[in-house]
């Protein structure tokens, strides 16, 4: 009898070598799809319809998951969806006058006398109001994740995820398989590809001498980096109204919910960036960027200063060669449920603003970016295992600043044009509150009115 | 998945002692974790998280009366802490509505409580008394949003307010008599008869499910 051991090694060896091959193959093939698929069309700005379809896909699969879950949920007699909540306790709209002359009214026994003075029961009013902000307040609401209704095969969506059947466990397994060992590796690879692009891209182009042609090559190359980052999130975005788009000399104002807005807008425009200089990755980003075109950065002691930022800002604006300003003016990502409160710097400028509201979809993954709960890497993680992340942008005709108004009213209009549009609440609430107190001067509001209600009348009565 | 949610049998347990619905505790529960980062229990730190709150003139005895041991029936003075949810709950018994199946008795007892809660907001050194100080010390702190009352104006206000009340507890008082201050007792017989406690309530919604529906 032979050695087994050799022979079976001779055996193995093409088996070897075969599968060497298979994937050699099989690589080759991947990379060429990918080149073919999603590179190409990101340098030609075209599309194939690829990202709607597995959209469509993913819908169809959703609703069969939902249906099965109610069925699971009806015949174990389980509450399935949250209860429906705007708050928990119904707030009174009397005001503050009113309640207090009820509540006087009710306990004085002196119906003769009757110039309010201060009474016991008025700290009724005050504690009673304490009590309910306490218990649910508008504008912490604001800031946590928009909770879904029906659910979409992500478990960090679902709060009341229950065993309900081994069909949906499989699909939600096979969900995490697809998302972690397939779309993650692509996604990570495309972002990569397309930030070393943008870097090594606008580097060369920033070598060329001024003129046409650098300012051709370097749009080009600045919007095949951002679509293809586009792709690397498996972004579906649908653009209404292109015909407003921004133009140079013009600042364009958006709602801001996550880091990826900027993605998202300049994938389909060439704006002018601005923000603060960063170190390490975002730092060679920015200074790469800003060979091929002019930005903005500001270095981190500039930032403090309004007026120097003010000046650079106009200046950017008034030379009109240089491309439209991108800013965020909320200061903030906010959940996109609403809309919060302007900063009224970039409004004080004088430039023509062109609003732009964007709405996520948060059916295949939620986009807001809760700072104070995950870092940036942390969020990029999640959002490349997300599903997809399904938007809607909306360009809104210009607005100039009427001569009448000042820039908080400009602001005002401006924001409430752009919730209007994206179906957002209007809130006159500072985004700035999630990580500051609120500023003094809206303290004082209701203790004045309580106290011009007291001191007013007990002048009266010394005086008569 | 998901938080951790509280046993059913301690949530019977906090429904029998405070009287809240299981909805009502576990909305209440989701807003304690808001407040407290998802830690275990609340500090006063806690509630500077609450933006509207700033709005308020006696914020800070509203807080206060969070911790007080009074409140949380822990002793008949001082300052706890930190609270945890059943504590939590405790304070936030005090503002149900009155049931109006209960009998007289438990109206009154319920009565009682609300305008007990009350008294140690104004009787912020736990002697029992709210004394003109204490009193003045309200009266300064609910006005003292607006920059243009002085001090004195505050204080004219309280000292009359002060001598309203003494005369309906003590009825005419000597020329030297020094009226020490409104006792528990006293704070109830100003508001005897009137219907007060109906103000101090909060109206919790009832949870109800959203239908399924296709």
């Amino acid at each position: 009898m032979a050695l087994p051991g050799p022979s079976i090694m001779f055996l193995l060896l093409p088996f070897d070598s075969l599968i060497v091959n298979l994937l050699g193959i099989s690589l080759t093939v991947l990379f060429t799809l990918l080149l073919v698929f999603i590179i190409v069309p990101a340098i030609f700005g075209v599309s194939f319809g690829i990202r709607k379809l597995y959209m469509k896909t993913l819908l169809k699969i959703f609703a069969w998951a939902t249906l099965r879950m109610e069925r699971g949920a009806k015949e174990k007699n389980h509450q399935l969806y949250k209860p429906y909540t705007n708050g928990i306790i119904a707030k009174d709209p009397t005001s503050l006058e009113e309640e207090i002359k009820e509540i006087r009214r009710s306990g004085s026994s002196k119906a003769l006398d009757n110039t309010p003075e201060f009474e016991l029961s008025d700290i009724f009013y005050f504690c009673r109001k304490g009590m309910e902000t306490i218990m649910d307040d508008e504008v912490t609401k604001r800031f946590s994740a928009e909770e879904l209704e029906s659910w979409n095969l992500l478990s960090r969506t679902n709060y009341n995820f229950q065993y309900i059947s081994l069909r949906l466990t499989i699909l939600w397994g096979l969900g995490v398989l697809i998302r972690y060992c397939f779309l993650l590796p692509l996604r990570i690879a495309l972002a990569f590809t397309g930030i070393s692009l943008l870097v090594v891209g606008t580097t060369v182009v920033g070598y060329l001498p001024n003129g046409r042609f650098k300012e051709f090559l370097s749009k080009h190359v600045h919007l095949m980096c951002y679509r293809i980052c586009v792709r690397a999130l498996t972004a579906i975005i649908t653009y209404h109204d292109r015909k407003n788009r921004p133009r140079n000399g013009g600042i364009c104002v958006a709602n801001h919910t996550s880091p990826i807005d900027v993605i998202i807008l300049a994938s389909d425009g060439y704006y002018a960036m601005v923000g603060q200089v960063h170190g390490g990755l975002m730092g060679v980003i920015q200074r790469a960027m800003v060979k091929a075109c002019p930005h903005v950065w500001f270095e981190r002691s500039e930032v403090k200063d309004r007026h120097l930022v003010a000046k650079r800002l106009t200046e950017h604006v008034q030379d009109k060669s240089k491309l439209p300003i991108l800013i965020f003016p909320e200061g903030t990502c906010i959940n996109n449920t609403s809309v919060m409160m302007f900063k009224k710097g970039s409004f004080e400028i004088g430039a023509t603003v062109y609003p732009v509201a964007i709405k996520y979809d948060p059916q295949f993954g939620d986009a807001f970016w809760n700072s104070s709960k995950y870092g940036m890497v942390t969020y990029l993680l999640r959002m490349m295992t997300s599903w997809a992340i399904v938007c809607s942008v909306w360009y809104l005709p210009p607005m100039t600043r009427e001569t009448d108004e000042d820039a908080v009213q400009f602001a005002n209009r401006v924001k409430s044009a752009i919730a209007r549009q994206g179906g957002l609440v209007d809130l006159l609430w500072d985004g700035g509150l999630k990580r500051e107190k609120v500023k003094d001067a809206f303290k004082e509001e209701q203790q004045k009115l309580y106290s011009k209600m007291i001191v007013g009348n007990h002048e009266d009565r010394s005086r008569s | 998945m998901g938080a951790a949610q509280s046993t059913s049998e301690e949530v019977r347990e906090l429904v029998g002692k405070t009287g809240f619905s299981s909805d009502q505790i576990e909305q209440l529960h989701r807003r304690f974790k808001q407040l407290s980062g998802d830690q275990p229990t609340i500090r006063k730190e806690h509630f500077n998280n609450v933006p509207d709150l700033e709005l308020n003139p006696i914020r800070s005895k509203i807080v206060r009366a969070f911790f007080d041991n009074r409140n949380l029936r822990k002793g008949p003075s001082g300052l706890a802490d930190e609270i945890n949810f059943e504590d939590f709950l405790t304070i936030m018994a005090y503002f149900q509505p009155i049931d109006v199946t209960m009998d007289e008795e438990q109206v009154q007892l319920c009565r009682k409580e609300k305008l007990r809660f009350l008294f140690h907001m104004y009787d912020s050194d736990s002697d029992g008394r709210i004394t003109l100080e204490e009193y003045r010390n309200v009266v300064e702190e609910l006005l003292s949003g607006n920059p243009h009352i002085e001090k004195e104006s505050a204080r004219s206000i309280a000292d009359g307010a002060m001598m309203e009340a003494a005369s309906v507890c003590v009825g005419q008082m000597e020329p030297d008599q020094v009226y020490e201050g409104i006792t528990f007792d006293d704070f109830l017989k100003i508001w005897q008869g009137i219907d007060i406690e109906t103000k101090m309530h909060i109206r919790f919604l009832n949870m109800e499910t959203m239908a399924l529906c296709h």
